[in-house]
């Protein structure tokens, strides 16, 4: 419809922002239509009704909110600033978790029977670490051995035919 | 002394700085938020709650932007972002007040005056209706007379978009005008 698309180009035409050929457009239309030339003078009416709302002054007790700002941030600063350091926050985080599972831990109805099973889990832990150990100690024997053929069958072989002379 | 000296001394904490930018800059920020929000008693809470805001970036200012326009920028995202956090749309705005029925018309005519108060009247509360960014864009360029340029760098976005951000506001307030016109010739 030629309206909405007038309606369209209406404030732009109000800031003498259209093209010539749009500018004609709107102008031969509002002569005829009553309803767009009725929204041509509202958008007038309202352009100049809006400049003239006045200003406000902020009332004293405002201003007087606004000057003391300063005066609360340093009062508040040396505790909580330190809080809200960005570095501290893995640390706050960290903190958090310990509690969260030493309070899990302290508030468990079953603590006892959690102590055996933790306790049971050390010690099988304890005993699996020994029995490396000793299989290690096995293996590091073995391979002691494995190095002292080696190296006797190496003086046995003397590839740089030292001792020959 | 020029607006950086005073931003410098306010930044070292010098006696007198900060009110001197209050002073300076809160009427401004006042207005936008009654303006924006359309209730004074909101507008003083949010013009306190961006001068806090102001507090804390100070440090971050460049001293190579413009001052003002940074600030309105640091209101305009707080306005909206409030706007949003607290669905302001689905509250009135404060009555017309005597704040705005002071407003000179230039005219001595009883009935014209009366006839521009109710245009101020359907217009302020039409603020209401416009999308929060409209509203802000309207606000800037309409009541407080800003340029698109300036609009567009408040706003942060390119002046094409101001432009047909206040087209649309302006014709959305236009119709609430005519339409109320309309109406009272009907009666």
């Amino acid at each position: 419809m030629i309206c909405d698309r007038i309606q369209e180009l209406l404030a732009a035409y109000t800031e003498n922002d259209l093209s010539v050929g749009d500018k004609a457009l709107v102008e031969s239309h509002c002569i005829a239509c009553a309803e767009c030339a009725g929204l041509l003078a509202a958008l007038k009416q309202a352009d100049a009704v809006l400049a003239s709302f006045p200003e406000i002054e902020p009332g004293p007790a405002l201003i007087e909110k606004l000057s003391r700002i300063p005066e609360g941030k340093r009062r508040r600063r040396p505790i909580l600033g330190f809080f809200l350091k960005p570095s501290l926050q893995p640390i706050f985080t960290a903190a958090t978790i310990f509690l969260t599972l030493l309070s899990l831990y302290f508030f468990n109805p079953d603590r006892k029977a959690f102590d055996k099973a933790v306790s049971r889990q050390f010690h099988r832990g304890i005993s699996r670490i020994e029995r490396l150990y000793a299989k290690a100690g096995a293996v590091t024997d073995t391979l002691g051995a494995y190095a002292n053929s080696v190296f006797v069958a190496l003086k046995a072989i003397n590839p740089l035919g030292q001792g020959e002379d | 002394m020029n607006l950086d000296e005073i931003i410098r001394d306010s930044l070292d904490g010098k006696e007198g700085a900060w009110n001197m930018l209050v002073n300076l800059f809160s009427k401004r920020i006042f207005n936008l938020a009654y303006q924006f929000a359309g209730s004074y008693q909101e507008a003083e809470d949010l013009t306190q709650d961006v001068f806090v805001k102001l507090y804390g970036a100070l440090p971050k200012f460049d001293f190579g932007r413009n001052f003002s326009a940074w600030l309105l920028t640091l209101a305009k995202n707080h306005l909206i972002d409030e706007y949003r956090r607290t669905k302001w749309e689905k509250r009135n705005r404060d009555d017309f007040d005597d704040h705005l029925r002071i407003a000179p018309s230039g005219t001595d005519d009883p009935e014209a005056e009366l006839l521009a108060a109710e245009s101020r009247k359907i217009l302020w509360e039409g603020l209401n209706r416009l999308p929060a960014d409209i509203r802000m864009a309207v606000i800037l360029k309409e009541i407080q007379g800003k340029k698109y340029e300036d609009v567009a760098e408040i706003m942060d976005v390119p002046v094409g978009t101001v432009k047909s951000r206040i087209n649309r506001g302006r014709l959305q307030l236009a119709r609430l005008l005519k339409d109320a016109k309309e109406k009272s010739h009907d009666l």
